[in-house]
């Protein structure tokens, strides 16, 4: 009896995350199933994608603090950009000259690469701090504030680049790093790995064991009643933001060391999305106050394996379908969340004039994938079946609701 | 059971509803005739919420079955309550604060032109109308928000009524109202009875039970105890069968001797910007001792909150005027500094400004002393959760544990819970913002109780409440506001309802 209560407590409190474990072996399973790969390569694969998921984990992390907290932080992408970037630019500026008179990094001493560290992280608690008082003194909704940093700093960032190297040489917008050391720090999973768990471990004693997580949770959950409890709402907040930028920055830093290069055109585009994404799939609300650490890391895992496996599956241009299955995944986590909260029984899914509209949507949808991947029959064969099958659940439903 | 030949206008028959496995409803069987004023009591927690929300479509899932009008229904909300007749007045009002009255009342089924844009014009005219018969005399303009909490009552009934409504059920619909408009609420019900509608009246006050009612129905503990006719009771035998016990009266304070001055206010004023009254606070002046407990009596919108807020550092706008406590001038920038100082307030609006719903009991009532259970950051958790649950038996607090979500527990523990957060802080002065409201005659007895021992301990208490006889029963002293400025104070034994009134009514 006190047994069979235990694991039940145990089973209800870990739910999210035992689901999340058992989704990750599915898609293991399958992929394994229908792509050689994890099986002639199972090392490599296996090193691949941890270090892929720590590089997203590590910035994940913080979002997941500043959404529990209550806000939003749109910034991570940028952030990595124009952290990478001025990682990269100190460095530059301290590596010393070549015998043309252009920086030499391709052996830089380990202070410089401290010092390209240390600015890195410099940036992001000002950053943070930055979003902190926009939102607490200026009264800016976070979504406002970190917006415009998600336009801004990664501008600032190409303006700045070709003038910093200007100076030292010739124009550039992509500043090259060479050190071995430092590309040791993106490439090898070790390093990846180590950062995205050491990060995970203290901010997951942060958010269950100190009175600052309990407060973070509290403010999430209602601001107010934080305040007039006497929680000083403004600390707080000033915390979780230079968290998520702090970490943002660690991801910067790996994300420059691991092309050798810090490239604010591309490098971290869309990040915050993907970052916001796991958090959500990992179990954090977005209305604040709900969410654990552990179910944001397999949430990042759960992510990253779902997109190998598709890359896996669909070989080359893969990338390209990135986007629709972290939009997909997104959606089913929050819908399986929601239908979880508000119950199945009496729920209609295509209900009236927006349920016969929604069906031909969904089937196309489907439609346009399969032909993409599969070619035009079996396009055209999958719209037809999906309609047929929608079709009779929603004439069905009608006739259960009348 | 029922002996005449009519098909009751509502029936319950064995319903049950658990939550997270506390039972709200335990097999819950009952009739309401058709054009009867019948009376729900209750304790808080008793069930008549859960079945009220049952009743309106709110809860749709349920065991048991529900007959309306002899047939068995299952709502799938409350659009279809509404179609069938039944509309709901919540105890916490449900109107869009920022919309007109008129758009409030139409909300949903508005009124069209044949172009298809908003025939406003239309829709002003059957307003006016509507709250006419209501004795509501405001402009369908008017912003809901604005709106006296009575006359925002009376849109919400209008509502129902341009909804046809023929079973309303009324949450505790006084328990904001001063005493006019609790006459004209009185009078607008017995209107709503000469068209024959049915009304379900949920309320703890006797009087207005034994004044509206035709049959009472008692709960006690989700369970269904009887249900009797006004004439075959009296009030003392439903609150027995209501807490199952006899209720002394609270009358406690004779014994308590006030000791030193420990607040001090001097012409307090706080500024009202954008507002023709200026200042929401003017010149207030008052003292509290220990051991003492200062009521602070006023309408809606006399400033009572306000100046609470202002002595715990929670004001919106700064202040001016001098706050000296045991002796030492005090300006609170943040409610930390307030807490820190031993002032420690409990706030009105429970769900909004109180309860942190997605924590458990244990979270809500440790949330403003957890750095006593941490050592160098980090909670204990066996230091915390022994406070919590010390806490809670002192107040007797009703709940499956400590670890229970707080949203489980009833109004009144939560309320208990929010008490006890204060309590662990060991404040000096407890200010208490209406803390009885929604609670029931058994949790506000212990409340009273609860007040009375720590004065004995040496705690200041200010307290407000929208009920003067509770004010005449717990306060020592009674100061008066009228739209913000201090228009009376009396000495316990020289206050009567009749005095406070007129001061709290007094303009010039």
């Amino acid at each position: 009896m006190e047994d069979s209560n235990i694991v039940r407590r145990l089973l209800m409190t870990y739910r999210n995350e035992l689901g999340l474990i058992l989704a990750i072996v599915v898609v293991l399973l399958f992929t394994a199933a229908v792509n050689d790969a994890y099986r002639t390569r199972t090392e490599y694969n296996a090193k691949e994608i941890l270090r892929q998921t720590s590089l997203l984990g590590v910035f994940a992390l913080g979002s997941a603090v500043v959404i529990i907290a209550g806000g939003i932080d749109l910034s991570s992408g940028a952030v990595i950009a124009f952290s990478g970037a001025t990682c990269a630019l100190v460095m530059q500026v301290l590596a010393p000259a070549t015998e043309r008179g252009g920086p030499d990094t391709s052996d830089l001493a380990l202070p410089i690469l401290a010092a390209g560290i240390a600015a890195a992280l410099a940036v992001g608690i000002l950053v943070g701090t930055l979003h902190a008082w926009l939102i607490t003194a200026i009264s800016l909704p976070p979504f406002v504030a970190t917006l415009a940093s998600l336009v801004g700093l990664r501008s600032l960032a190409r303006v700045l680049n070709p003038v910093v190297t200007g100076w030292l040489g010739d124009q550039k917008m992509k500043v090259n790093i060479d050190d071995p050391d430092f590309i040791w720090l993106g490439s090898d999973w070790r390093v990846p790995l180590v950062i995205f768990l050491m990060t995970g471990l203290a901010i997951w004693v942060l958010l269950g064991y100190t009175v600052v997580g309990r407060h973070w949770y509290a403010m999430g959950g209602n601001e107010q009643a934080a305040r007039l409890s006497g929680i000083r709402t403004d600390r707080l907040k000033w915390l979780a933001y230079v968290l998520s930028a702090v970490t943002a920055s660690m991801a910067g830093v790996l994300y420059t060391a691991e092309v050798s290069a810090a490239d604010p055109q591309t490098q971290g585009m869309g990040y915050e999305l993907k970052a916001i994404a796991a958090a959500v799939v990992g179990g954090c609300s977005l209305q604040g106050g709900v969410g654990a650490i552990s179910g944001v890391m397999l949430g990042v895992l759960f992510l990253r394996v779902v997109i190998d496996s598709v890359a896996k599956v669909v070989g080359s241009g893969s990338d390209d379908y990135e986007g629709m299955i972290v939009g997909f995944l997104v959606v089913l986590a929050v819908a399986f969340n929601a239908l979880r909260a508000h119950g199945t029984a009496r729920r209609q899914f295509f209900p009236d004039a927006l349920g016969w509209v929604t069906i031909p949507i969904l089937a196309a949808l489907l439609g346009v994938v399969v032909a993409a991947t599969s070619g035009r029959t079996a396009g055209i064969t999958a719209v037809v079946v999906a309609l047929a099958v929608l079709f009779s659940c929603k004439i069905w439903e009608d006739r259960r609701f009348p | 059971m029922n002996t005449t030949a009519e098909v009751p206008i509502i029936a319950t028959r064995n319903i049950t509803k658990r939550f997270a496995g506390v039972v709200a409803l335990d097999d819950v069987s009952l009739d309401i005739k058709e054009g009867e004023l019948h009376a729900i009591v209750g304790e808080n927690g008793a069930g008549k919420s859960t079945l009220m929300k049952i009743l309106s479509g709110v809860l749709t899932e349920f065991d048991g079955d529900f007959l309306l009008r002899g047939q068995s229904v299952r709502l799938s909300g409350t659009r279809a309550a509404e179609r069938a007749g039944v509309s709901i007045i919540h105890q916490e009002l449900n109107l869009v604060e920022q919309l007109s009255a008129a758009a409030n009342i139409f909300l949903g089924r508005e009124l069209r032109t044949r172009f298809g844009l908003l025939d406003n014009a239309a829709m002003k005219r059957a307003v006016t109308e509507l709250l006419g018969q209501l004795e509501c005399h405001i402009s369908p303009d008017t912003q809901a928000g604005t709106l006296r909490v009575g006359d925002q009552q009376l849109v919400e009934i209008a509502k129902a009524l341009s909804l046809r409504a023929t079973i309303l059920i009324m949450d505790e619909p006084t328990s904001a109202l001063t005493k006019g408009e609790v006459e004209r609420l009185f009078r607008v019900i017995e209107r709503l009875r000469q068209r024959g509608v049915t009304i379900l009246y949920i309320s703890h006050k006797m009087d207005e039970i034994f004044r509206l009612a035709d049959r009472i129905t008692v709960l006690r503990d989700g369970r269904h105890v009887e249900t009797v006719h006004r004439s075959d009771t009296t009030p003392r035998r439903v609150t027995h069968a209501m807490v199952g016990r006899e209720i002394e009266e609270a009358q406690h304070h004779d014994s308590r001797i006030p000791g030193d001055v420990l607040l001090e206010v001097r012409n307090l004023s706080l500024a009202w910007p954008g507002h023709a009254r200026k200042w929401r606070l003017e010149n207030i002046s008052l003292t509290l001792q220990r051991g003492e407990i200062l009521g602070i009596a006023g309408l809606m919108g006399a400033g009572r909150t306000e100046l609470l807020e202002c002595l715990f550092g929670a004001a919106t706008e700064p202040i001016r005027g001098e706050i000296l406590l045991r002796g030492r001038p005090m300006a609170f920038r943040h409610p930390a500094e307030a807490r820190a100082a031993g002032v420690a307030m409990v706030t009105e609006d429970r769900k909004r400004l109180g309860l942190f719903s997605q924590l458990k009991v244990r979270e809500n009532m440790t949330i403003c002393t957890l750095e006593d259970a941490a050592r160098f950051g980090i909670v204990r958790h066996a230091i915390e959760a022994k406070s919590a649950s010390e806490c809670a038996t002192r107040l007797s607090l009703r709940s499956a544990g400590i670890e229970a979500p707080i949203m489980s527990l009833s109004g009144g523990n939560q309320q208990k819970a929010i008490i006890g957060r204060w309590l662990l802080t060991r404040p000096d002065v407890l200010l208490l913002d209406d803390p009885t409201r929604g609670i029931d005659v058994g949790a506000k007895a212990e409340l009273y109780r609860l007040m009375h021992q720590l004065c004995r301990q040496g705690i200041g208490i200010i307290v407000t409440s929208s009920e003067l006889p509770e004010l005449l029963t717990v306060s020592d002293r009674i100061l008066v506001l009228c739209e913000g400025r201090q228009t009376g104070e009396f000495a316990r034994h020289e206050a009567t309802e009749q005095l406070i009134m007129e001061a709290a009514i007094q303009r010039n």
